[in-house]
């Protein structure tokens, strides 16, 4: 079972990386406004799948001052080991994301909840289709057989999911949707296409992890977890004083709107009114 | 909060009985009831007042002429009513309690909108029925088209100008409680809001579309202005060259409130666009009707516009509206031969099986009035 490490905290790097370490690309969104595609929607570099893929190597970014809070945030959601290297006007940015991520409070070690398992055989078109998950919020763990429990288990390579739809991972990445149907997801954004999200849980509590690729502020996001939960505490980094609006609990899901964040959010729900 | 949810599977599958394509499924959900007396089509079903007047826009420069739009204006609103002035005739729909949004449309702009005479003369007659300025809003989706028309310096002090959408793809203004649900190609965002003041502010609504050629929709009147105009997350359904205009426009437009509280429709036809909709950056693209067309029934004005830019499309010797081969889209080109997509004008008679107005020529009744 893949654990989230929650108090597993990005380091600022003052040396060169260590020779043990996986480079990360640069996190962020790239509009194709202009550009002929099946889709118009932004292209977004994320790591998670990486991080997914392999939670307890060694990794490092070497990113832009203005990239620094997100990659710590993205770090910090999957419970990666990760050291960040930037350049001297980053290194602020960096102890402010850090502070903020020190002061979310600690609910100790929570599983990964998902729709999804993904049977991982190392190759990169499995990788790639990680990758098409994650950035769809189609919620995925990693498994070395299929488990029941989830809603559908992919095996790259089976009758079912044949080497050959891994060509156009987008596609795939849609079949799997639609196989596991919209209202079965534990998870959903709307109104916005460049957050992603992380859920984890257990005993009646989840955490929803909200990072924003974008460099502006995403204002009224809505979001559905499966469940009802009719408590909330919310932890956002740059918005101390941060509210839910638009509050429900009911029918077996729980629905709200965080009205503005910029980087990153932190969101516990729990099914006891003490939480 | 206790939300009711209207699936209207049952109505769509019947306004789709004559069409021989797939119609996405679409989960309505409001927690607000049909009225018994919806504003569309609302008292006056079938009828529209087609009101003319050369000296409306001078063509050389598309400036309008304010007075003669006014005169428009007071014809116009007489003659639906059958009111003997003008305060009777605007008594019919609102009154002081009234906060009324004015549904503009500035999607063609900074050259084709609601003309700010038209929209400044329904402001005077809707102060004059004793609603304050406070409690009457032009709005719109987006504040760069919005701003660039400067409503601000032709209406009173105190009429509040809103946009929705702060930034572009901003959910914060709209009813995260009332929204059409449908996954049209795959977008993982599903859902279309509501905008929060007409869920929560407005108790009437009065949409002033233009006249416009829609590369997507064939046209856009009133159906496709208070549809796509009132609701989040739209462009979605026309994404590909064949696009889901034809059952979309008219879905939104069914949903409440937004059905009820939409109770007049005053289309500006004083300017309009032949090609190139909803856009004007060409202005060989423009033309002068010089009509403003008066109404409660949405459907029967679009019917009558279908008519106005097929007219003039083919004068022009444009692609026809009603051309549905995919060899004529050529995405991207601003070609009169050509269009971006299958044009869809069919939205307007699926609206009226929705039960949204009516289609029928001949059931349509036109009052024309030439000032």
């Amino acid at each position: 079972m893949t654990l989230f490490l929650a108090a597993l905290l990005p380091v600022l790097a003052t040396g060169p990386a260590d020779a043990d370490a996986v480079k990360l690309p640069v996190p962020k969104v790239e509009y194709r406004i202009n550009e002929a595609s099946a889709s118009r929607s932004p292209w977004i570099d994320a790591n998670g799948w990486q991080l997914l893929r392999a939670p307890t190597r060694h990794y490092f970014y070497d990113v832009p001052a203005a990239s620094v809070a997100l990659a710590a945030a993205e770090a910090f959601m999957y419970g990666a080991k990760v050291d960040i290297h930037t350049e001297s006007a980053g290194a602020a940015i960096f102890n402010r994301m850090l502070q903020f991520l020190r002061e979310i409070p600690e609910r100790g070690e929570l599983p990964t909840l998902a729709n999804i398992g993904v049977i991982d055989d190392g190759s990169a078109e499995t990788g790639e289709l990680m990758n098409l998950l994650t950035r769809r919020n189609l919620l995925y763990r990693n498994v070395t057989a299929p488990d029941p429990q989830l809603g559908l288990n992919i095996r790259l390579g089976s009758q079912q999911y044949p080497k050959s739809e891994a060509a156009d991972p987008s596609k795939l990445a849609q079949k799997i949707r639609t196989e596991l149907t919209d209202d079965k997801r534990l998870l959903r954004v709307y109104g916005s296409e460049v957050v992603i999200t992380r859920l984890v849980g257990a005993g009646g509590q989840v955490r929803i992890h909200l990072l924003n690729y974008a460099n502006r502020p995403v204002t009224g996001l809505r979001v559905r977890v499966l469940g009802n939960y009719p408590s909330w505490h919310v932890a956002a980094y740059d918005k101390p004083d941060l509210k839910l609006e638009d509050f429900t609990a009911s029918d077996g899901a729980t629905e709200f709107t965080v009205p503005e964040m910029s980087t990153y959010a932190v969101i516990d729900l729990s099914k006891s009114s003490s939480h | 909060m206790h939300r009711r949810d209207f699936l209207q599977l049952a109505t769509v599958a019947s306004a789709c009985a004559a069409t021989p394509i797939d119609i996405p499924k679409y989960r309505v959900v409001s927690r607000f009831a049909p009225s018994p007396k919806p504003g569309m089509p609302g008292p006056f079903p079938g009828k529209a007042v087609r009101v003319h007047s050369e000296k409306s826009v001078d063509t050389a420069t598309g400036s309008v002429d304010a007075p003669t739009v006014t005169e428009m204006l007071s014809r116009g609103m007489r003659s639906l009513t059958g009111a003997k002035d003008e305060r009777d005739a605007w008594a019919n729909f609102f009154d002081a309690s009234d906060v009324v949004g004015i549904k503009v449309n500035c999607s063609g702009a900074p050259k084709i909108f609601s003309a700010r005479q038209l929209v400044g003369g329904i402001v005077d007659n809707l102060i004059a029925r004793g609603i304050p300025a406070r409690n009457i809003y032009i709005y719109e989706r987006f504040p760069d088209q919005l701003s660039s028309v400067r409503y601000d310096r032709y209406l009173p002090a105190g009429i509040n100008i809103f946009a929705a959408e702060a930034t572009r793809g901003s959910s914060a203004s709209y009813d995260p409680n009332t929204y059409v649900e449908t996954n049209f190609f795959g977008e993982d965002d599903t859902r279309s809001n509501m905008i929060r003041l007409v869920t929560e502010r407005f108790t009437k609504i009065i949409n002033v579309p233009n006249m416009k050629d829609h590369a997507a929709a064939g046209v856009t009147g009133c159906l496709k202005n208070i549809a796509y105009g009132d609701f989040s997350n739209v462009a979605r359904s026309h994404n590909r060259e064949k696009t889901n205009t034809l059952s979309f426009i008219g879905t939104l437009a069914m949903v409440e409130p937004l059905r009820s509280r939409t109770v007049l429709q005053i289309m500006d036809g004083l300017r309009g666009v032949w090609h190139g909709g909803p856009f004007s950056e060409d202005p060989k693209f423009r033309f002068y009707p010089k009509t403003i067309v008066f109404g409660t029934d949405p459907v029967a004005i679009d019917r009558l516009l279908l008519d106005v830019i097929e007219t003039k499309r083919k004068a022009e010797g444009a692609l026809s509206i009603w051309d549905r081969s995919i060899d004529n889209v050529k995405p991207g080109r601003l070609d009169p031969h050509f269009g971006s997509f299958i044009r869809e004008p069919g939205h307007i008679e699926y609206a009226s099986r929705l039960g949204l107005g009516v289609y029928d020529l001949q059931k349509i009744a036109v009052t024309n009035i030439e000032v």
